[in-house]
């Protein structure tokens, strides 16, 4: 189990190479190798640093990089 | 002045009903961005399709819900409504404002905002409705610093829980619901404020059976108020409903020619699982066999009330898409004790169990009651580790089977046939 730091890290490459610009954390849990609730703590701990940005339709949220997430019109739920 | 005709819209003003159509043009003489939204939808409504967009990465810094985005796809015809963002406020519990409260947030949103409302969205927020991305963060500011109240749940977050006014307003409420509620709330900020899960997970607190939030509809996560002794009965105002001294139902429904109250009528034969009798003018109940409709307390509060041995059910997964119908909550937990000295501690570690299973298995935007209907309950009760019981059957031989392992059962599935035989011949 990976520690905070290399959680971090994963998503980070994640939501850098994924091919849509913006991630669910349902998403992040088949491809980085921790508990869920330990995804939701580094993705929101990003979030704090501003190296991550949530994207929100209102009934479910998804996270990506600044620099995806305004790519709008290519997130969908 | 109106800045665009808009004849489809005004013939709701027409009707029988209050309409949104005059709100919203008696809104628009203060703030001229209301015409833009009467505007667009008169579009919409010629168009036959909707003109906003939704979603985006609105929000306020390090809240992964609250705010709800939104832009007109014609932003230059309808500048005013380019952004037309939704604030989610958390109410306070039982939605106990003061006028103040409620003048400081309008003040907010005339300023800030179109000054338009939703009050209340079905999760129970105040909804305040369309302002612009710059404005968010002020408006978070001021309502936090100078009102005192926070933004609520959206995403796929804990949404802002809600509950009846229990204990403060009315003698049925099994438990404190508000301060349930607000415990609820306080505990889990982190849930409430940052997405955690597959999708919107919703829970209510209601003081009794009559469910007044609606939580058996409305929440994932369902606390009604119950009682495992006997319902109290004060035999002497039984006498007195009989006797016409008291008004059935409280006096609703007084307006009516009823004719005098009759109890086998409108008590004894209405009770749906035929738990109750006279014995000459004493009223009998076999406890047991109570369901907890709410029907003979409603119709005779003085004389019925519930039982000492108080608490709430917990059921789960209820939720009411616009496409599949309604889906109501499964009964899992028949009684908890919903003590506010120990935290709410049953509660508590009933919900994490739900969610610490929900967060690894639960499916994208698939909500709990979902993930249950999937595995089935005898699967999702073994998760919990709860045993089955009778209330969990809803109808023999289609919902849902028990199935018993062989070391759960007295002297395992070995059998002599022919000692069987004897007893049962062919």
């Amino acid at each position: 189990m990976a520690d905070r730091e290399e959680v971090k890290a994963q998503i980070l490459e994640l939501l850098t190479k994924s091919k849509k610009p913006a991630l669910y954390l349902k998403d992040m849990q088949k491809k980085v190798d921790a508990k869920p609730r330990e995804i939701k703590n580094a993705a929101n701990e990003l979030v704090r640093d501003q190296k991550v940005m949530f994207w929100s339709s209102g009934s479910s949220t998804m996270y990506a990089l600044p620099e995806r997430a305004k790519d709008e019109d290519k997130i969908g739920v | 002045m109106p800045k665009h005709d808009t004849p489809l819209l005004d013939q709701l003003e027409s009707g029988p009903w209050p309409s949104f159509v005059k709100d919203l043009k008696r809104q628009a003489e203060k703030n001229p961005a209301c015409w833009d939204i009467l505007g667009q939808m008169e579009v919409s409504y010629e168009d036959k399709i909707t003109h906003w967009k939704h979603g985006g990465i609105v929000g306020v810094f390090g809240y992964g819900g609250g705010i709800v985005g939104r832009y007109s796809d014609m932003p230059k015809r309808f500048p005013g409504v380019a952004h037309f963002h939704t604030v989610r406020v958390n109410q306070p519990s039982s939605k106990f404002y003061n006028t103040k409260v409620l003048r400081q947030i309008m003040d907010i949103w005339e300023r800030r905002g179109s000054g338009m409302t939703n009050m209340h969205g079905s999760t129970g927020d105040l909804v305040l409705l369309g302002t612009f991305t710059e404005e968010l963060e002020e408006i978070f500011y001021e309502l936090t610093h100078d009102v005192g109240v926070d933004l609520g749940g959206s995403g796929g977050n804990l949404r802002t829980p809600s509950c009846c006014l229990g204990q403060a307003r009315c003698e049925w409420s099994c438990y404190d619901t508000a301060e349930a509620c607000h415990n609820i709330t306080m505990t889990y900020q982190d849930e409430l404020h940052r997405p955690a899960f597959p999708y919107k997970f919703k829970t209510k607190f209601s003081g009794c059976p009559n469910d007044c939030v609606a939580a058996i509809a409305r929440s994932d996560f369902s606390v009604i108020g119950t009682w495992r002794d006997d319902i109290r009965i004060d035999q002497a105002a039984v006498k007195g409903y009989v006797n016409g001294e008291f008004p059935a139902n409280g006096g609703a429904h007084a307006g009516g020619d009823w004719g005098p109250f009759n109890i086998k009528k409108e008590v004894i034969d209405l009770c749906p699982t035929n738990c109750m009798w006279m014995e000459g003018d004493e009223l009998k109940i076999d406890n047991a066999e109570c369901t907890r409709c709410m029907h003979c307390l409603n119709v005779m509060p003085r004389a019925l009330r519930p039982g000492l041995d108080q608490g709430a059910s917990i059921l789960i997964g209820a939720k009411a898409p616009i496409l599949d119908g309604a889906q109501l909550s499964t009964l899992i937990v028949p009684f908890i004790k919903m003590d506010a000295e120990n935290e709410f501690e049953e509660y508590k570690e009933i919900i994490e169990k739900c969610w610490d299973w929900w967060m690894e298995e639960g499916k994208n935007r698939e909500r709990i009651g979902e993930s249950m209907q999937r595995i089935g309950l005898p699967t999702f009760l073994k998760i919990m580790e709860i045993d089955p019981i009778p209330q969990h059957v809803k109808e023999p031989r289609s919902n849902p089977y028990v199935f018993w392992k062989e070391e759960e059962v007295e002297g395992g599935f070995e059998r002599d046939l022919a000692e069987f035989r004897k007893r049962h011949p062919m």
